[in-house]
């Protein structure tokens, strides 16, 4: 008996490890999720996948995710994944390059072909509901007198990053406190234990519309449809522009071919009007880009990071 | 070995993580120096006291030469153990199911039980369980199954 | 009332049912809790009837609370952090062959928690989330102090009070091991991706309860040591001990209070629920020797959380814990954002999901006490069978927590060095609730720091605060006070 089983399992795997020859693709297409299962990465991904396909006869996907570590262990699985175009994967910044900055990471952004940007979910500040601060003004005016706590994600976050380009931009210094998540922060800003808090939009948009907590800016150049009245930080006179963005990526080495149908594959799933229909009732922002320009976006903001990582290593 | 040179060897362990625990303390960068640093050191010397402590009191009651038995069968416990660490390090590589297949029924021989089929049957069920379960109805992605 | 058409169609009942027993299973099997099976499920929730998809979730983690309790009963295995209290009286009593009664108090104690919460979510949710809110990091931090007074509760009278205090730093310390959120840099990690976000404590339950218990009955020479005569017999019912409603009342409404608040509740509130039920108790020289009514409360207490994290969760889009996050997830992928909205706008989905945790408590107090004397015969599987089989069920748990085999191999550490400490007379009890406590207690404490702008008298400030202080010295005095006047130092027992 033990036998047997070992010898039909030996059959059983040397036939899934064959590799295949024949039309791409000819098994499941795993992709991998660096977030816990039901977060909004994962359900960003799951979306994709669901659009996908119904769109492509033929294209199967299962959903892998390794929670964790901000992300780094799920990078480092899509870098290391054979490259037969079977193992693709969704990143996120700007945790995708802090690890790089932070030299904590085992790739780098060649590491990876990046297939294009989905969504994104845009930085904002945050205030208390009855607080005396209402704009970017306020905070800083604020801020010089006495040092007001601000709650970032952690440090390295988007989050954190943008507190910083603030205090830069501002002349000031916060007395950050950083949280183990934006559940943290949503309590420290409802029950008003701290002055203000950079999150992202996603994060207290309902909060903010039933009145328990105050945006009082949002941090991008143009204003963003789903809280149309929030003020940017451009308008407000401050360069201090932060979003969180996922996007999806293939190893690098995976065939041209292959590649080019992956490319391919998303551009069209994030054109549909299905999907545009999921991601509002999901509450995703979605901010397609093509891979090129995803690179760029990426590019830069690995030197806007390590800027600010060599002034104050973590 | 007697029990009390483990307990008094561990909990000179102890102190020595404590102390060194205290002194890493000094590197912790930034903000965590008057956060996290205050709470580590706290551990630190509370622990190290009371190692300390208790460490005094064995030495001051000499008395005790019981043996540490870590089971009283040792060829079972250690089959045990080590097949479950085999089975930890071939799960990677050979999947579940088949690392599974061959750790169930071995470690029931190991147990020194001799009824095949009550074997056979119980290890067939577990892998359909897990199977249904965790594959079908969680999709969790166990290695082996690609 | 339309609501409770909604709950008693016919395939909602069904839905219900379903998550319910399969919330019992995943609570009751080592290794797989109700936060991984709410966020695997909330995927497949999405092409769901959103109010379907909420009542299977909701009955997933009512059914899974409970769940933990059988295994803890029955072999020592607590299937949560939440059922090691339950283990601690649970155990000693399936070894007198009152596996049966266990259960049934575990059962009745469970649903009368779980329901009181519920109850309390519908009526009072919107006010005890303000009043939640004042609950800062300070508090918090309080909050792990109380949970932490539990270790004196484990130790006193029967096992050294030093040994088991050093256990629970010993736990503490582990948990500082990983990044620190204060400066985002990484302590003792040692160069490990895996240690990046510290060591799992689901990883070090399983090892330390379950796969130690497994390696102690393969070593074992006699054949059963369980009493089973008992079981054989027609099972005639055993009456519920007499007062112990009083402890359940005590847990429910413990557990419900702390569910409330945020952080991982359920295991704190078993803990303080035990811990109180024990300095209140005429028989407190049977607890750690199977009390039912330290289970009374420690089940009551971590069922009551379950209506309390919603409470925060649904009116604030705070989730109280992983679980509750993992449902808000399944809200939000319907386009239900927690808040006012969902008791307005979505109230049409809202309220049939409250109404269906009572269902759920329902089911399980059904299945609990029909299932449960058969459950007892547990005890009659040979050891040669039982022990592979959980120890597999043990490695699988602790991969498909985090996709990870560094955790096989940290489940399998946590065995060989508890097992060492455990015959050395160390509490692995308080190893664990230092481990699920530290991160807390750390959080409140360095958060606490900087709102403070590092004074501690933010520790002392608030008149939550006060009276937590008042409540842990009252946790802390008399146990200590009766150790001191029963042993003096060096005669302290070296619990052999």
């Amino acid at each position: 008996m033990l036998r047997k089983t070992l010898f039909s399992g030996l059959i059983l795997s040397i036939f899934m490890a064959l590799p295949a020859m024949a039309e791409y693709p000819s098994k499941p297409i795993t992709v991998i999720v660096p977030s816990k299962a039901g977060g909004s990465t994962d359900r960003t991904a799951r979306m994709i996948t669901e659009v996908a396909k119904m769109q492509n006869k033929g294209f199967e996907f299962v959903i892998k995710d390794i929670p964790g570590s901000g992300g780094q262990k799920g990078f480092e699985a899509i870098s290391r994944a054979k490259p037969d175009g079977y193992t693709i994967g969704l990143v996120f910044t700007p945790q995708l390059v802090a690890h790089i900055v932070s030299k904590r990471a085992k790739y780098t952004l060649d590491s990876f072909h990046v297939i294009g940007n989905v969504a994104q979910d845009p930085a904002i500040v945050v205030v208390p509901k009855d607080s005396d601060i209402k704009s970017l003004a306020d905070l800083a005016k604020k801020a010089k007198k006495s040092a007001l706590t601000v709650a970032v994600n952690g440090i390295g976050s988007d989050d954190f990053l943008a507190a910083k380009a603030f205090e830069a931009q501002a002349g000031v210094k916060f007395n950050l406190l950083p949280t183990k998540g934006s559940t943290e922060q949503k309590a420290g800003i409802l029950g008003g234990h701290v002055d203000a808090a950079f999150m992202n939009l996603s994060q207290m948009i309902a909060q903010h519309k039933a009145g328990d907590a105050h945006i009082i800016a949002l941090l991008s150049e143009e204003r963003n449809e789903n809280l149309p009245d929030i003020k940017t930080s451009k308008e407000q006179g401050y360069e201090v522009y932060m979003t969180a963005t996922r996007g999806v990526v293939a190893p690098a080495k995976v065939d041209a071919k292959i590649l080019a149908k992956l490319d391919e594959i998303l551009a069209k799933v994030v054109a549909s009007d299905e999907f545009k229909a999921k991601a509002k009732k999901g509450s995703i922002y979605l901010l397609p880009k093509t891979g090129a320009d995803y690179l760029d976006y990426l590019k830069s903001l690995q030197a806007d990071t390590q800027a600010v990582y060599d002034k104050a290593p973590w | 070995m007697p029990k009390k040179y483990v307990d008094r060897a561990l909990l000179l362990f102890f102190i020595v993580m404590a102390v060194l625990l205290y002194l890493s303390t000094a590197s912790y960068p930034g903000i965590a120096k008057t956060t996290s640093a205050y709470y580590v050191k706290f551990l630190a010397v509370f622990i190290g006291i009371l190692s300390v402590i208790q460490l005094l009191i064995s030495l001051a009651k000499d008395i005790d030469y019981t043996r540490l038995h870590l089971s009283e069968h040792m060829p079972r416990f250690l089959g045990l153990l080590v097949s479950l660490i085999i089975f930890g390090l071939v799960f990677e590589h050979l999947g579940f199911f088949i690392s599974a297949g061959i750790f169930i029924p071995l470690v029931a021989l190991i147990l020194g039980y001799r009824n095949y089929l009550t074997i056979v049957i119980t290890t067939v069920s577990v892998l359909v369980f897990v199977y249904l379960v965790f594959v079908k109805l969680l999709s969790v992605n166990l290695p082996g199954l690609s | 009332m339309e609501y409770l058409g909604i709950v008693f169609q016919p395939i909602a009942l069904f839905t219900i049912f379903l998550g319910t027993v399969a919330g019992v299973a995943i609570g009751g099997m080592p290794g797989l809790t109700a936060t991984m099976a709410v966020g695997l499920l909330v995927p497949f929730t999405y092409t769901m009837d959103p109010t379907m998809g909420l009542m299977l979730l909701g009955g997933i983690y009512c059914g899974a609370m409970y769940g933990g309790s059988i295994p803890a009963i029955l072999l020592n295995t607590p299937g949560t952090p939440a059922a090691v209290a339950t283990a601690i009286e649970g155990f000693p009593m399936s070894q007198k062959g009152k596996a049966g009664l266990a259960l049934k108090v575990s059962v009745v104690a469970s649903f009368v928690g779980g329901s009181f919460s519920v109850l309390i979510l519908l009526m009072f949710a919107p006010m005890l989330a303000q009043q939640a809110l004042h609950f800062g990091p300070a508090e918090t931090f309080l909050l792990a102090l109380m949970g932490l007074a539990g270790i004196i509760s484990i130790a006193d009278e029967n096992s050294s009070l030093i040994k088991a205090l050093i256990a629970g730093l010993l736990g503490m310390i582990i948990a500082i091991v990983g990044t620190d959120d204060m400066s985002g840099s990484l302590r003792y990690t040692m160069g490990y991706v895996e240690l990046i976000d510290g060591v799992d404590f689901m990883p070090a339950l399983i090892g330390l309860f379950s796969m130690i218990q497994m390696l102690e009955l393969a070593g074992i020479r006699k054949k059963h040591e369980i009493d089973t005569s008992t079981l054989h017999k027609k099972q005639k019912s055993d009456p519920l001990p007499k007062g112990i409603s009083k402890h359940i009342a005590l847990g429910s409404a413990t557990g419900t209070v702390i569910g409330v608040l945020p952080g991982e509740g359920a295991t704190i509130a078993a803990f303080i629920s035990y811990n109180i039920s024990k300095r209140i108790s005429k028989t407190k020289e049977l607890f750690g020797k199977g009390n039912p009514e330290g289970i009374a409360a420690a089940e009551s207490g971590n069922n009551g959380c379950v209506g309390g994290s919603l409470v925060p969760t649904l009116t604030l889009g705070i989730p109280g814990n992983s679980v509750a996050a993992a449902l808000m997830g399944a809200f939000i992928i319907h386009g239900m954002i927690p808040g006012p909205d969902l008791f307005n706008e979505y109230a049409d989905h809202t309220y049939p999901f409250i109404i269906s945790l009572f269902i759920a408590n329902l089911v399980f107090l059904g299945v609990g006490l029909t299932v449960a004397p058969y459950l007892a015969r547990i005890a009659l599987i040979p050891p040669a069978i039982l022990v592979p089989v959980v120890s597999a069920f043990a490695v699988l748990g602790s991969y498909a927590l985090n996709n990870s085999v560094f955790d096989i191999y940290l489940m399998i550490a946590f065995a060989v060095f508890g097992l060492i400490l455990k015959k050395l007379g160390f509490s692995l009890e308080a190893l664990i609730l230092g481990l699920i406590l530290g991160p807390i207690a750390e959080g409140g404490f360095t958060q606490g720091m900087i709102i403070g702008k590092g004074s501690p008298w933010i520790f002392f400030e608030s008149p939550i605060a006060k009276v937590m202080w008042v409540i842990i010295l009252l946790l802390l005095l008399p146990p200590l006070y009766s150790y001191f006047k029963h042993t003096t130092l060096v005669k302290a027992p070296d619990a052999d």
